[in-house]
Formats: C-alpha cells, sequence, structure tokens
C-alpha cells in the first residue's frame, strides 16, 4: 500500500519533470542554429541565408509549433527515442550513455572509497570526542575539503605527472595502444583514474565524515544507547549494531539527493584532467543550445535522482522500523 | 541485530556494484576494437618512425558532412579528403588539379586533374568524382553551411576522365578561397547512395584521397588516430601516425611529452617567452586572424549618431586593453577589420588615437552634456547617457576584464557603462535582437574579403546600400587586383562608418618539438577558407 502510494507521486514527479525538460531549455535566449554556426572563440561567422537557416530548422525538426514539437518528443520518448543531437550529431542516447560510463566508473571508485572511509572517521571521531584525535581530524578533514577540487586538481598534475612522471595527466585512457589484452587495457584505465578519483575522495570525505560525527553524536545521547550499555555490551557493539545503524538515516539521505549533483558535478574534475564525463557534456551541450541533448540529459539526471530517492526511501523502511509500520 | 547486518552488506553491494559494473561496461565493448590494432612489432616500429600526437577535442566524425562545421572540425576532415587547390605558406597551390583557367567573364573554371590519383580504397579518382562531389554538396547544403558558398555552383561538366569545368550563375571572386579550395573531394562510388550524409558515419564515410586514413575516432575522449596512407599522391607522409587528442592543459602536455606540439595565443605570451628561451622546443608566430571588437548598434539612440560612436572610440585606450589583459600578446585591431598579415589589407583608412579630450569635444558638440552634476552626460531631450555594455564570459571567450576598462575609460568622458557579461548563446541571442546598444565581441575569418560582408556581424544592425553595393561589386570582380582597390574602399567605409570599433587581434604562436617533426608552418591567409590553425596537412608531407 505505501509502496504503491510512494511510487505513484514518482511517477507524477517523473511527468513534471518531462515537461520542464522541453520546455525549459526553449525559454533560454538563443538558438541552436546560432552555435552550429558560429564559433563563439577562435573560427570565423557564417553568414547564414534564410532559405538555409529554414531549410535547417526544418532538417532538425524545429520548424513545427512547439506543442506539436512536445507531442513528438513525447511519442519518441514513448518508443525509447531520445532524438539526435544537434551539437554533436549523433543519437542522443548514444552519446549520454558513451560519456556516463566514464562518470560512473570515476564516481563509483571515488564513492567506494569516501563512504566507508568517511562514516568510518565519522564514528571513530564521535566515539572519541573531544581528544586529540577527533581534533586532529575534524580540522584536518574540514581544511581538506575547502579546497577547491580545480587546484586541489592541478598541484596533483603538476606532482604526479609533470615532476614525477608517475601517472597520466588527462584522458581515461591512452589512445589507440596495444596494452597487450584486457588486463593491460585495465591497467590502463586504473591509472588515468588515480587521481581524478583522488580529488573527487578528498573534495567529499570531510561531508560524510561531518554529517556521520554529528549524527553519532546525536544518537550517541539517547536513552536505548545507555540501556544498551547498561546490559553491558561491549563498546564496539554499542557503536556498530545500535549507534550506527540509527545514525546511518540522514547519511542514506545524504547520498541520495548528492547522487544527482555527482553525475553533472564533477565538471571541474572533468575539466582539469579532461575526463570525458557528463558534466563537460552537459555544459557543452547547454552553451550550444542542444535542444535534444540538453532534454536526455535532464531526463537521465531526474531519473537517477528519482530512482535514488526511491531507493532511499526503500532502504529507510529497512532501516527504520517505524517508517514501516506507518 | 541480523538485521542491521544485511542492511551494511546492502549498502556495500550498491556502492561495490557501481564501482565494478562500469569499469566493466567501460573497458568491454571496445576491447574488440583495440585488438586489430598493430601487432607488438608493428607498434614499435610506429613509435620509432614517428608518433606525433599533437592536442585536439571532439569536432565530430571527420567526414565531410558530420564534422561539427567549426575550424578545427575542417582540419580533422581535411587529413583525409582532398581539394582541387590548396595553399602552403606563400600561395594557391595545385593539389588534385594540376593547373586550371578560368573564362574572361570569370563564370567557367576548368580543372586539369593529376593522373594516378587513388582514394584509399584502391579505387581511381576521376573527374566524374569531382563532379558528383559539388553536385552532392550542392542537393544537401542544409546539412553542412560549411559550403554554403556551393549555392553559386551552376553546373559541373566532364571532359575526359581528368578534367573538369564548373559553372558559375555569377563571377565569384572568392571561387578559390571558398570553393575549390575549400569544398572536398568525395568518392562518387561511396556517397551515391547516400540520403542523409550527416549520419552517414560508418568506416566507408572517410575513405577519402589525402595523406592520412582514419583508423580510430573517440567522440567521447575527442581522440583522433590517423595512419599514413603511404600511396599519398602529393608526396611521402612523413609521420607514420597522428593523434590528436584532448588534454587539459596544453603547457604541461608538451612539458611531460604528452604532446609534441601545442598552439598558444593572446595572453598566453607569457608561456611563450619561456619556451623561446628554453632549448626543447622551437616556436614560430603567426597572425590569429581574429578580432575583438566593440559593436555598435547602428539603428539605436544615440548609437546611431556617428560622431558619438567616433566619441567613443576616441575614449578607449586600446594600448592599455592589450597590455593589461593580454600582457602585451596582440596588437592593436585595423579599424578597416582586416588583418594587417591579410593580402588584402588596406592601410589608408581612418584611424582613431586614445585622445579623450577630442572624445570629449565630439560629445559636446552633439550638445551631450552633464547638466545635473552627477557626472554622466545627458542628450539634450535630458537621456542619460548611461548603457549596458553586453559581453561574453564562458571559459573559452572571457571579455569581461576588456569590458571594465571600456567601463572606466568612458567613465572618464561621462559616459555611464554596466557591463553584462553572459554566456555566448545568451549574448549572441541580444545581439541579434538587436536589444543592445554596445556589446564586445569577436570573431576570426579577417585574414578574406568575405568577412566584411556583415561588419558588425552577428547583430547586423548597419544598413548602408552604398556599402552592400561594393560588398556585393567586389565579390564578383575576378581582377585581382582591381578587386583590391574595392575591397580597399570597404575597408575605409568601415573605419568611417565606425559600425563597429575594432580593439586588437591577438598573436598566436605555435610551439613544437623540433626532434619529432620541424616542418611547422602558418598558411597564407589561413588553411582552405581562412582557418587560423597551423594544422595545415602540409605539415606532415614531404615537399
Amino acid at each position: 500500500m505505501k509502496v504503491t502510494v510512494k511510487s505513484a507521486q514518482y511517477l507524477g514527479a517523473l511527468l513534471i519533470v518531462l515537461a520542464l525538460n522541453f520546455f525549459l531549455p526553449r525559454f533560454m535566449p538563443g538558438d541552436p542554429l546560432a552555435y552550429i554556426t558560429a564559433d563563439p572563440s577562435v573560427d570565423m561567422p557564417v553568414v547564414m541565408a534564410q532559405e538555409t537557416r529554414e531549410k535547417l530548422l526544418a532538417y532538425y525538426g524545429l520548424d513545427s509549433p512547439v506543442g506539436q514539437q512536445f507531442g513528438d518528443y513525447l511519442g519518441n520518448l514513448a518508443r525509447g527515442d531520445l532524438g539526435w543531437s544537434i551539437h554533436f550529431n549523433a543519437p542522443v542516447s548514444e552519446v549520454l550513455l558513451g560519456h556516463l560510463k566514464w562518470t560512473l566508473l570515476l564516481v563509483g571508485t571515488a564513492a567506494v572509497i569516501y563512504v566507508p572511509l568517511g562514516i568510518t572517521l565519522g564514528v571513530v571521531s564521535a566515539w572519541k570526542r573531544n581528544s586529540k584525535t577527533d581534533v586532529s581530524l575534524l580540522v584536518f578533514l574540514l581544511s581538506l575539503g575547502a579546497w577547491p577540487s580545480f587546484f586541489l586538481g592541478m598541484l596533483l598534475i603538476i606532482f604526479f605527472s609533470a615532476k614525477l612522471g608517475v601517472l597520466p595527466m588527462s584522458g581515461a585512457e591512452t589512445p589507440w595502444v596495444d596494452h597487450g589484452g584486457i588486463l593491460g587495457r585495465i591497467l590502463d584505465i586504473g591509472r588515468h583514474l588515480v587521481l581524478p578519483a583522488t580529488v573527487l575522495v578528498l573534495g567529499h570525505l570531510s561531508g560524510v565524515y561531518l554529517l556521520t560525527r554529528n549524527s553519532v553524536l546525536n544518537v550517541l545521547g539517547e536513552n536505548y544507547i545507555l540501556a544498551a550499555r547498561a546490559k553491558g555490551l561491549s563498546e564496539w557493539a554499542v557503536m556498530f549494531r545500535h549507534v550506527l545503524r540509527n545514525a546511518l538515516l540522514p547519511i542514506v539521505t545524504m547520498l541520495a539527493l548528492t547522487l544527482g549533483f555527482l553525475l553533472m558535478g564533477t565538471i571541474f574534475v572533468e575539466t582539469v584532467f579532461a575526463y570525458p564525463g557528463m558534466g563537460r557534456l552537459f555544459y557543452e551541450g547547454t552553451m550550444a543550445r542542444d535542444y535534444p541533448l540538453i532534454q536526455g540529459a535532464f531526463l537521465l539526471t531526474a531519473i537517477l535522482v528519482i530512482g535514488a530517492n526511491f531507493g532511499a526511501d526503500m532502504l529507510y523502511s529497512r532501516l527504520d522500523p517505524r517508517v514501516r509500520r506507518q | 541485530m541480523r538485521r542491521g547486518n544485511r542492511t551494511w552488506i546492502v549498502i556495500f553491494l550498491f556502492v561495490l556494484l557501481t564501482g565494478l559494473i562500469a569499469p566493466a561496461c567501460g573497458s568491454g565493448e571496445e576491447s574488440e576494437v583495440v585488438a586489430p590494432t598493430a601487432s607488438p612489432s608493428g607498434e614499435v616500429e610506429v613509435e620509432q618512425l614517428g608518433l606525433l600526437t599533437v592536442p585536439g577535442d571532439d569536432w565530430g566524425y571527420p567526414s565531410p558532412f558530420s564534422f561539427y562545421p567549426r575550424g578545427p572540425g575542417y582540419i580533422a576532415m581535411h587529413f583525409i579528403f582532398d581539394t582541387l587547390t590548396w595553399k602552403d605558406e606563400n600561395d594557391v597551390i595545385p593539389w588534385l588539379a594540376d593547373s586550371w583557367s578560368t573564362s574572361e567573364d570569370g563564370k567557367d573554371w576548368t580543372f586539369q586533374l593529376r593522373e594516378g590519383v587513388k582514394w584509399h580504397d584502391g579505387e581511381p579518382l576521376t573527374a566524374e568524382d569531382v563532379k558528383f562531389s559539388f553536385e552532392y554538396g550542392k542537393s544537401h547544403l542544409a546539412v553542412s553551411s560549411w559550403f554554403a558558398a556551393l549555392a553559386d555552383v551552376e553546373s559541373v561538366e566532364v571532359s575526359g576522365d581528368h578534367e573538369v569545368t564548373i559553372h558559375l550563375t555569377r563571377p565569384l571572386a572568392s571561387f578559390q578561397d571558398d570553393i575549390a579550395g575549400n569544398m572536398p573531394i568525395i568518392p562518387k562510388h561511396i556517397w551515391e547512395d547516400v540520403e542523409d550524409p550527416a549520419k552517414f558515419t560508418t568506416e566507408e564515410a572517410v575513405i577519402g584521397s589525402g595523406p592520412f586514413k582514419l583508423v580510430d575516432y573517440d567522440k567521447e575522449e575527442g581522440t583522433y588516430v590517423y595512419d599514413a596512407n603511404n600511396d599519398f599522391f602529393a608526396g611521402r607522409v612523413l609521420v607514420k601516425r597522428l593523434v590528436m587528442r584532448r588534454v587539459s592543459d596544453e603547457a604541461l602536455a608538451l612539458e611531460t611529452g604528452t604532446v609534441d606540439e601545442a598552439s598558444f595565443w593572446g595572453k598566453e605570451i607569457d608561456l611563450v617567452g619561456d619556451y623561446e628561451e628554453g632549448e626543447r622546443f622551437e616556436v614560430i608566430t603567426g597572425p590569429s586572424f581574429w578580432v575583438l571588437q566593440v559593436i555598435f548598434n547602428n539603428q539605436k539612440a544615440p548609437t546611431n549618431l556617428v560622431e558619438f560612436r567616433k566619441a567613443v572610440a576616441h575614449a578607449i585606450d586600446r594600448e592599455e586593453i592589450i597590455d593589461k589583459v593580454t600582457h602585451g600578446g596582440a596588437i592593436v585591431a585595423h579599424p578597416g577589420i582586416l588583418h594587417p598579415d591579410s593580402d588584402w589589407y588596406s592601410p589608408d583608412v581612418a584611424t582613431y588615437d586614445y585622445d579623450p579630450v577630442e572624445a570629449e569635444r565630439l560629445l559636446d558638440s552633439l550638445d551631450f552634456v552633464d547638466r545635473d552634476g552627477d557626472g554622466v552626460r545627458e542628450t539634450p531631450e535630458g537621456e542619460k547617457l548611461s548603457f549596458v555594455l553586453v559581453t561574453t564570459s564562458d571559459y573559452s571567450s572571457d571579455y569581461s576584464r576588456e569590458a571594465e576598462i571600456i567601463k572606466d575609460n568612458l567613465g572618464a568622458v561621462g559616459i555611464d557603462v554596466e557591463v553584462k557579461a553572459l554566456d555566448y548563446s545568451t549574448a549572441d541571442g541580444i545581439l541579434r535582437e538587436g536589444n543592445f546598444h554596445l556589446a564586445i565581441n569577436g570573431h576570426g575569418g579577417i585574414a578574406v574579403p568575405s568577412i566584411l560582408d556583415e561588419p558588425d556581424w552577428p547583430a547586423n544592425t548597419y544598413k548602408s546600400e552604398e556599402y552592400n553595393a561594393l560588398y556585393q561589386q567586389q565579390s564578383e570582380e575576378i581582377d585581382v587586383e582591381e578587386r583590391g582597390e574595392l575591397v580597399a574602399q570597404l575597408q575605409a567605409m568601415v573605419a568611417d562608418d565606425l559600425p563597429v570599433f575594432t580593439l586588437y587581434h591577438p598573436k598566436m604562436w605555435c610551439v613544437f618539438n623540433p626532434e619529432k617533426l620541424d616542418t611547422w608552418f602558418y598558411t597564407k591567409n589561413g588553411v582552405a577558407f581562412g582557418i587560423p590553425i597551423e594544422m595545415n596537412k602540409l605539415i606532415f608531407v614531404e615537399r
């Protein structure tokens, strides 16, 4: 029952998102044709005859009334067709998936490291609150999180790529080399992943850490913890079975909320390391007013964010029996 | 307690899966593509005989109809496809055509094709292919605005395997720049059945006749890998494998040997100084054929008054802008727009030195004076001289610092300016709609007269029938000297009427590792129809 209501809510949200996706880019000033015929930086202007302009509009299906375009968009979407990217001259789904795989790899690798690490450090800090360990962790991680990621990235590049020459400075893999098998290729991709993933880990560690620390501290003050201690449970058991489990609720919420951000929000890291992720793609698509691509990217983000929240909601009921019973 | 453990497991599994699945899909599908590369021994050979890496980015699949219609996209394509004529550092040179001639009226161009030229698939390149290319290009103009000049081609006539005549609807002075040296010749046997060329991106779509064959294109990574075409008609190809790849910082990439060449411009002069002093790299300087300008709205008061525009011009200190913003990496721009290094440049035009006294005198003569003593002048009708200066602040085109200096300069003579820095598309939209008084905008292509078509592009608020007639006349004038005079008149008109006030032309540098390749040069009047990029395919061919 509860799940059905929740699902309906999420479906409604998705429908609103679809309409917003379609109309918002079209409200922005500028149009896609201006951009495909002229470069903002190094190139030369192309003066386009009205006739050519109309042909181009027709070619990209931008000449029909907006209502009809929206209908076409929904119809195509129902058939799983996200359209054709005007700027990238390729199917939107292909462009998105091509970048999504790298973003997932980058963000996933970083998350595998910073989430458990942040939680562990947070618990340790709260456990030993006001001790030297706690204070130094707090100061260290807070100042680490305050560093701009592009600056950190440049420092890492200068040190590990330029000075030591041990790690590649840009890209996701060495272009077109014979690695001698799949293992060699994985290794190559891994080497390219180290620096950008490190920047992401360092940038996001403090958030998880701080939230865990606060959340654990709050739970520590509860009566049931006193009861657990009174039962004579070991400190370890109290911490990980009683405290952390209850403290996890806000952390799960935060992780679900940051997922969408991480999908597009790694743009600085992508730019510094020339990593082929979603952030740059979305930036370029928006600059170019590439409506089909913007719609596709928005939709993907929306689905992932809604999906993550749905997942968090489901996880909530596992974590917190009270939510289940309501 | 047990449930608690399970929750943990779920969380970790979720996180682990994201981390593990992603690399699998990232690597799995493409490993098959990597497999057929050269055997390990072949790999070593490529290393020794020259793997050259240059900076690049994703500019689309390099077929003539699917590259993104910008200079770098054309460059990615031109390694594979050839044109009838081409350009080196000094002049136009024969390319697919050995020789050519023009009729008296300039409407018919006859080309004798080079014999023995083969497509990458071994088929011979004939006059039929040339005819087909022009006709196909013309009937698919909608997909590539790049070849818009083909609209002036009336018909193409083949006489024998190696002679082709192009009939134009009108004499076209820019025929060499816009068509013969720009339109790539494509193989008829591949393209004749292709209906939507923009979506034709198979391996066949990149079969050309040029010095390189495409072996890999990676859209996400922005990488192009080319191998030398050992049957190339114009000479031995110097580089066995050419890679263009995206790098974040070209200077660091040069330093680490990630790339063997990089180009810099404008304020990057600071970096270039180090390379000039150092031993490892060599530097050549070239013209960017690019201009940054203040665009006036020539329709709205008071920027529609030429005296007012001149007052603004005299009030702006371009030396200060060049000094502070570009650190000396630019030259003061020519008021006639065309670059001093262009063949079409005319020095005989009005100039506007920094002269705030003259600016104030012009404003006074218009009766634009400060009536209420607030430091800002008013028109006789009492309207304040207070304007928004529209500019862009994208990371590829950020002119907010130039705008701030102009704001100070104009403030000193009693014109109040508010700087509005927008993203490129928004600013472009505002200019096209004409909702502005003052704007800063830059563009390239100032090597050739066709750039003078709309001097205040993209706003197009300058309406002068006399100017348009003159432009039309020069575009049909075949005699180079007479055309030169007409183009000089156009430049003089722009400088007198001042629809735009040009600020600076950035300098450009190509820094390269001479141990790898030392044949770099800048093309006369830019590559093809004026692309200011050093990457001319001739660099990679033994001459």
